[in-house]
């Protein structure tokens, strides 16, 4: 065992273990039940039953929505635009305006500092209401507006818009993230640069870009997870089906079919679930660290 | 190159960082700025290499004013005190990148960092990280980095800092072998006074942002025009004593409570009838002697060749340097003799030398 | 001096000041190009939007008016949320919501579960913290659905099944009957992790003197929690219940998954989502919502600004070390 101070005796240790095992049983009873949940018939509980209720029934059928209905692929597509174009967006403005914030003395400096401090504290959802109606607007530009391969355009009703919206809402918690980790980067490596022969720009791009890959890769993971995960503003911003993403996806599912089938609707929640649980799996130093840097906090 | 300050003044809120700096650099030369941390001399190395802004005055290389050139076009190299070393290149991307810059051709770039890889001695090392490497190669290739480039005018930023005492004696005697051979104008920041007075033609030595001196190393050592000079250059540091000078009989005394030191002519001159004043001696100046001014020894520290013997004379502690075989104790009454050939004399109020202007 | 040789220096200062007004240019410039990506967007996404909500509270405008029928009324809207029967029990229900998760879970849950693995050995404490950052990174759809499961009626529901069963006691669906109870709990697990996070790190860099001082003196781990380590991290605590005061106030994200605002959970930030931008009958009250919206959003700048003046803001700021552009 490991010394770390005050840590007492075995049976103390044993006891602290048991009384958080107990607080953390509420939090891991759902992962357990979706994971039998999408292999079974239906489940009472966590138990597998088959449709007499027997126990046992364990099926492959949940997931035939995969080839059944050309949906998911269409929804999961739109998502996984969704939280590559935000990462995209959110790493390379923030990292911009890190950098510039952290590194650069210019007029004005102090106040944009100060805008990102209360913004980051400032609650977002509260302008949702607003943003519909720039999202309008955004909408009649030519072109930009709804007309754009892939994301549709950057206004109502289009991928390009929710991105944007979420790129704008997460934009000062990357900004204040990324000034974070330039501000420890040395400054004579900087000053090294500028004296070979780089402008601004190149140091910021060959220099001290790759100084921070730990940030960046921290907040592009949670980017791309929020962008996965993110139902309340494409379902508020997108009514067009061609454009939904799965968690809208889902949560039709969820109200629309009158006695829900669970067993279903776990499997799409797994199916939405797995790539998050990677990243969780094989990063969560990562995103620990975005935690400790102040997130935005939810709920 | 020549490199030219005139009236620099750098300014950060009310905190003069360099104030009114005035030097001429000649082509070729190796200059080193001395002070101690805190003083200014970074900055104004930071100022020349165009990282920081001046407030007020002028750089000039050669002939060209450099205000306002940013620090890319001023064809420098550069050695920091943390290496400063990309971590993420090989030895060889840091070596060739401010060649591939300036859009030097592939094959020169390659024929001049194998050049100068091998005469730092950093041939074998050139596939790896700056990470792997020792503090000592790494300043190696830091210096190989400035090097390549073919830089007008080189500047170091207490580059042997973090070595440790060995290696950073060896790098000294490289370093100013390297400028003399290459012939590269150079600006050398430090705060150890061995290593700016055993490398550079000429010493800048620096305090609260402003120049207190600037020549030779031997005259810095020998004619130190201020007290803090006096002070601050050479080690063990200079005895100062405030004294009256007065003559009598024709001979100059320096007087105070139980000490009477009868000074050359020349030296007297300068200080008789005004009052107070203060007196400065290096322990290498003052020996044990069988007879002269009478104190009690009061600590020895062995320091190998000599003993630093603390005298204490009245209400005043003089450092002398002994040979230890005359095995000095504490409390033992002894005898000291000064060296009137080398006491330096200085006005207290303005602490300048009455006796070098 | 010459008239030549005074011509020549007043054409070297002109030519000077030139260089210095076009590099006083370019250094704002570039900076500006680093910045003007993020000012678009908050401006257009923050200041734009606080603008309007401001503004389209004065207004009548619904579905009813379309975007071209509506005219100004004023404070009526305001006037109307003071009289609306709905007003004092979303009030209530937001105070209760807001009260019990930041005390239950944010704060008290957080702290507990931060001291708990800070005493047990480094790699199973971080273990747990993992564990409970799952909520916050799981898709909030999935999650509540999750949730929507273990509350479901008999034969379905883990709770009917697993633990209330066995105890005899009547099954039913527990999400309309303890409304609640699950409410406070979904948010509060996934809000819990947020304290966690800040007062381990809190607690952790609690100096090793004293925790030394405490053992020898001999304190009880319940001593030492209540008069070294509590002490010690006030000022995260602070932080951390101003901070999810103003979250909890504002979500409603898993409400609205969760209860869709039935069984009495309305909370204010909801309703006013509901009259704007969704609801069953699809009368938008874009005026009325923006309205109810307002208040938050100024309690919302009022708190956010707070923040900045007492969260050391100067501390943040260092001065850049490079003055090149």
């Amino acid at each position: 065992m490991e010394d770390r101070l005050g840590m007492g005796s075995r049976w103390r240790v044993a006891i602290l273990l048991l009384a958080l095992t107990i607080l953390t049983v509420p939090i891991l009873v759902g992962y357990v039940w979706i994971l039998i949940s999408t292999f079974s018939q239906r489940t009472y509980g966590l138990i597998p039953v088959d449709a007499s209720g027997q126990v046992g029934g364990l099926t492959l059928r949940n997931w035939s929505f995969l080839w059944e209905d050309p949906n998911i692929w269409k929804v999961s597509l739109n998502s996984l635009i969704l939280a590559i174009g935000l990462t995209i967006g959110v790493v390379v403005v923030s990292s911009m305006a890190g950098y510039a914030l952290s590194r650069i003395g210019f007029p004005g400096r102090r106040v944009f500092l100060g805008t990102t401090l209360v913004l980051h504290a400032f609650p977002s959802v509260t302008l949702l209401i607003a943003i519909f109606f720039v999202l309008r607007w955004i909408a009649r530009i030519p072109v930009l507006g709804r007309e754009l391969p892939l994301i549709g355009g950057f206004g109502y009703n289009t991928l390009g818009g929710v991105i944007l919206v979420m790129l704008a809402l997460q934009l000062p918690l990357g900004i204040w993230l990324m000034k974070g980790f330039f501000d420890h980067v040395s400054w004579d490596i900087e000053r090294a640069a500028l004296i070979d022969g780089c402008s601004r720009w190149r140091t910021w791009w060959q220099i001290i870009l790759p100084q921070i890959r730990p940030g960046i890769a921290a907040l592009a993971i949670f980017s791309f997870i929020s962008g996965w995960n993110e139902f309340l503003i494409p379902y508020t911003y997108i009514t067009d089906q061609q454009q939904s993403t799965i968690a809208a996806y889902l949560n039709k599912l969820l109200s629309d079919t009158a006695p829900v089938n669970y067993s279903q609707v776990a499997a799409v929640g797994l199916f939405q679930l797995i790539p998050v649980m990677l990243f969780f799996l094989f990063t969560q130093e990562y995103l620990l660290s975005i935690f400790a840097g102040g997130t935005k906090g939810g709920s | 190159m020549k490199v030219k300050l005139e009236n620099l003044t750098k300014r950060w809120g009310h905190v003069y960082a360099a104030h009114d700096i005035n030097l001429e650099i000649n082509d070729g030369e190796f200059v080193a700025f001395l002070g101690p941390s805190g003083c200014g001399k970074t900055t104004t190395l930071l100022l020349i290499a165009g990282i920081y802004k001046p407030t007020a005055g002028r750089i000039l290389f050669d002939e060209r004013v450099m205000n306002q050139v940013p620090p890319k076009n001023r064809n420098i190299g550069m050695v920091f005190q943390s290496y400063a070393l990309y971590p993420h290149m090989t030895v060889y991307e840091n070596l060739v990148f401010p060649m591939k810059l300036k859009r030097t051709p592939p094959a020169v770039m390659k024929e001049r960092a194998r050049r100068v890889a091998e005469m730092l001695g950093i041939g074998q090392l050139l596939d790896r990280r700056p990470g792997q490497l020792s503090g000592g190669q790494q300043q190696r290739v830091a210096l190989g980095r400035a090097l390549t480039k073919q830089p007008d005018l080189l500047l170091f930023d207490e580059p042997l800092s973090n070595l440790d005492a060995r290696l950073r004696l060896s790098m000294r005697a490289e370093i100013k072998r390297l400028q003399m051979d290459l012939g590269i104008t150079a600006i050398y920041v430090t705060h150890d006074q061995v290593e700016a007075m055993t490398m550079a033609d000429r010493v800048a030595v620096m305090k609260d942002g402003r120049l207190q001196a600037y020549c030779p190393p031997d005259e810095l050592y020998d004619r130190p025009r201020t007290l803090f000079i006096a002070g601050f250059v050479g080690n063990p540091p200079m005895n100062f004593l405030e004294v009256e000078v007065v003559q009598r009989d024709g001979v100059y005394h320096a007087l105070r409570a139980g000490f009477d030191l009868p000074l050359s002519a020349e030296r007297g001159k300068q200080a008789a009838g005004r009052g107070s004043v203060i007196l400065g001696v290096r322990p290498e100046d003052v020996m044990i002697a069988e007879e002269g001014i009478t104190g009690e020894v009061y600590v020895v520290e062995p320091l190998g060749r000599d003993d630093l013997i603390d005298v204490r004379i009245g209400d005043v502690h003089v450092h002398a340097l002994a040979d230890p075989n005359r095995r000095c104790r504490v409390g033992d009454r002894v005898h000291l003799r000064f060296n009137t050939q080398k006491i330096q004399l200085f006005d207290p109020k303005t602490e300048q030398s009455l006796l070098w202007t | 001096m010459s008239e030549s040789a005074s011509t020549a220096r007043a054409l070297e200062v002109g030519k000077m000041r030139r260089l210095q007004e076009k590099t006083s240019l370019r250094s704002l410039l570039s900076p500006l190009l680093f910045m003007a990506p993020a000012i678009v967007l908050v401006v257009v996404f923050f200041f734009i939007p606080v603008v309007i909500v401001l503004v389209i509270s004065l207004t009548d405008m619904s579905t009813a008016t379309g975007f071209n029928n509506w005219k100004w009324v004023q404070f009526d809207n305001y006037s109307r949320i003071a009289t609306h029967p709905n007003t004092l029990p979303v009030l209530r229900n937001t105070l209760m919501y807001v009260a019990l998760t930041l005390s239950l879970f944010n704060v008290g849950m957080a702290l507990v579960i931060a001291l708990l693995t800070t005493h047990i050995p480094r790699r199973s404490g971080f273990l747990f913290r993992a564990l409970w950052l799952l909520p916050r990174l799981t898709p909030s759809v999935v999650y509540i659905m999750m949730w929507k499961y273990v509350a479901a009626d008999a034969p379905y529901g883990i709770l009917n099944q697993h633990l209330l069963g066995p105890l005899g006691i009547p099954p039913t669906n527990w999400l309309p009957a303890q409304p609640w109870f699950f409410v406070i709990l979904t948010n509060g697990f996934i809000g819990a992790s947020f304290g966690m996070v800040i007062f381990t790190s809190a607690i952790e860099s609690i100096h090793r003197d004293y925790m030394v001082a405490a053992l020898v003196d001999g304190c009880s781990l319940w001593q030492r929690i209540r008069y070294v380590i509590l002490p010690l991290i006030r000022w995260p605590l602070l932080f951390v219940t101003t901070y999810q005061t103003l979250s909890l106030l504002t979500s409603f994200e898993q409400i609205l998954l969760l209860t869709e605002g039935q069984f009495g959970t309305e909370v204010w930030s909801l309703w006013a989502y509901q009259r704007a931008l969704s609801n069953y009958w699809g009368n938008f009250q874009w005026g009325f919502g923006a309205a109810l919206a307002a208040v938050l959003v100024l309690i919302g700048v009022v708190m956010a600004l707070v923040y900045m003046r007492y969260f050391q803001f100067n501390q943040l700021v260092h001065e850049p070390k490079i003055e090149a552009l």
